[in-house]
């Protein structure tokens, strides 16, 4: 008897326990989205009717990979009529706890293109918030069902979404020394997977430009570590970034994509210079002895953070985007490298290393309110979503192989990325055009 | 009789000269010591006569310890011999740090190198430097003096 009291109180307790924990969980916003439905009739109807099935299940997946929403899994029975697409029953969705809904058609033109449309609604008070069409061609509505899912997540949460964008990494084969690594880049969700380097030479950390026009990365063809841009519209082949035979590295672009900040040694240490994304004369910002690399623009182009060990140990810095006014900012113990800034120009994501390996975090731009978010112990290189809210960076297994996981800042687990082999220095594009 | 028992003992004989003990082999021919010619001969010349190829350093820095100025005083009277020979100075960096950090340090020990090399008089055209970063992560802490 006794025993059983006290079997119960320790359930209490526990649960007591658990209860800040619980709490703690942000809070999820219910998203319904119905099958989406079509015009269409015949032949044209079935076949409108089967993409529009796909892209329900794209938007519901898009939806899923974010930690604010949880969409409701897509039912056949939930189907409705084309003119119900403007004019949805509220009072089903609001009974099955829904916050936000999705409503939409695929018709078939008489060119074979496609109209992709997309209506986005404030389920308890009835109202449209956003809505959007495209016309697409052959494949394209898969980038029209990213951009819907992009349309009920910013409708929902006020920050831009993340799912027609795009993510560069270093594919890696081998293990060792012996590793070969070619630049791949793909969907966000992991679709549309493309190599675009042929593994003849050592790369790694590939940068894409803002809207994943450009990929600027550091090549070892010429024998030495040397930066090389790509145009990705036209499949042209790399260019040497500035010619000269010094050896440089950590290229990323400005935010409006026109210019490339990157590490270059022109003389005994690495400074950190500036330079046209189509070539022109590099610009010099920083002149301490020591190792400044890392730059990473501010979202309005004004402040470059960066790292520098002219302290002792890798620190971050912030200048502003001409190379003046250098002061430092992280203070935290440990060293700190690698720094991102976020789109939404708030926080700075780094590398931390301390005596228990290297851990993923953040700190506010102002240098408060630092927190980390992984457990390591050896990740590194992390890369801002276009939604300011996840982070991707690499993972490193006790066997030395690499992969790419993702994490959100409010500290869940994080996630790995599936990728056909391992992956290193990935990055994140902005929303594509 | 005698004549026969003796003309099969005289076999006997013969036979064990040629035949096999078993257990025993054959000593085999010495073997030659390769002919190295060209690159690969003055490499290892190189490293016989100034000890190694290699310097190391400790973590997280650039600082040319005894061993390392010992070793790279005997590469530099060696090249100073060799001044038709081109070297290439490969740094590397620490695989616990992060990707561009570790390419920096690589770089930078590279650098140290070269300007120790300098300092004793090797004309600087016959150094070249790279940096492989944690790209090698078998090298170690390591700047690796590669003839060409």
């Amino acid at each position: 008897m006794i025993r059983h009291g006290f079997l119960f109180l320790a359930a209490v307790a526990a649960a007591v326990d658990g209860a800040p924990a619980f709490a703690q969980q942000p809070a999820v916003s219910v998203v319904a989205i119905p099958p989406l439905t079509t015009p269409d009739t015949g032949s044209k109807g079935s076949q409108s009717l089967g993409i529009a099935w796909q892209a329900t299940q794209m938007i519901v997946a898009d939806l899923r990979s974010t930690s604010e929403l949880m969409p409701l899994p897509p039912s056949q029975k939930d189907f409705y009529s084309y003119p119900e697409v403007t004019a949805p029953t509220f009072s089903k969705w609001r009974a099955a706890g829904a916050k936000t809904l999705v409503t939409g058609f695929v018709q078939t033109r008489a060119d074979g293109r496609l109209t992709f449309a997309c209506y986005i609604y404030d389920v308890d008070k009835g109202r449209e918030l956003a809505r959007k069409g495209f016309v697409v061609s052959g494949s394209e509505w898969r980038r029209a069902a990213h951009k819907c899912s992009g349309l009920a997540y910013t409708a929902a949460t006020g920050a831009p979404g993340v799912f027609d964008t795009r993510i560069a990494y270093v594919a890696e084969s081998g293990s060792g020394d012996g590793k070969s690594k070619r630049i791949a880049i793909m969907d966000s969700d992991g679709f549309d997977h493309k190599y675009l380097t042929p593994g003849d030479n050592i790369v790694m950390t590939p940068r894409l430009s803002p809207k994943a026009a450009q990929v600027a990365f550091v090549s070892y063809a010429s024998g030495r570590p040397q930066v090389r841009v790509m145009d990705l519209t036209d499949g042209s082949a790399a260019r040497p970034l500035v010619a000269n035979d010094a050896i440089s590295f950590a290229p990323r672009f400005s935010p409006d994509g026109s210019r490339i900040v990157f590490s270059m040694m022109l003389g005994p240490n690495s400074d950190i210079y500036v330079v046209g994304a189509n070539g022109g004369y590099p610009q010099r910002l920083t002149t301490a002895p020591g190792i400044d690399t890392d730059p990473s623009f501010s979202p309005d182009g004004s402040k470059i953070v960066f790292e520098s060990d002219r302290s002792g140990s890798p620190q971050l810095y912030v200048m502003d985007a001409n190379g003046s006014n250098q002061r430092r900012l992280t203070f935290g113990g440990g060293w700190y490298a690698a720094p991102d800034w976020s789109p939404d120009g708030q926080l700075i994501a780094f590398t931390r290393r301390g005596g228990d390996g290297r851990r993923i975090g953040f700190i506010g731009a102002d240098g408060s309110g630092e927190k980390v978010l992984t457990t390591g112990p050896s990740d590194e290189g992390p890369s801002w979503a276009a939604s300011s809210r996840d982070i991707v960076f690499q993972r490193t297994d006790a066997l030395r192989r690499n992969q790419i996981y993702r994490v959100s800042i409010d500290g869940t687990q994080p996630r790995r990325i599936e990728i056909p082999q391992d992956g290193a220095d990935p990055d994140w594009s902005g929303v594509m055009d | 009789m005698r004549r026969a028992i003796a003309f099969l003992l005289l076999a006997a004989v013969a036979n064990a000269a040629t035949a096999q003990l078993p257990g025993l082999r054959r000593r085999a021919p010495v073997p030659a010591a390769p002919v190295l010619s060209g690159i690969d001969a003055l490499r290892a010349d190189f490293i016989m006569r100034s000890g190694a190829d290699t310097v190391y350093f400790g973590q997280d820095n650039s600082l040319l310890g005894l061993p390392a100025k010992t070793t790279l005083t005997a590469q530099a009277q060696w090249l100073l011999q060799h001044p038709e020979v081109i070297v290439r100075i490969e740094g590397h960096g620490d695989a616990s740090d992060t990707r561009d950090h570790a390419l920096a340090m690589g770089a930078r020990r590279a650098e140290e190198v070269r300007s120790y090399l300098v300092l004793l008089g090797v004309p600087a055209v016959q150094l070249s430097i790279t940096s492989w970063g944690k790209e090698r992560p078998g090298a170690g802490r390591a700047v690796t003096i590669l003839v060409r």
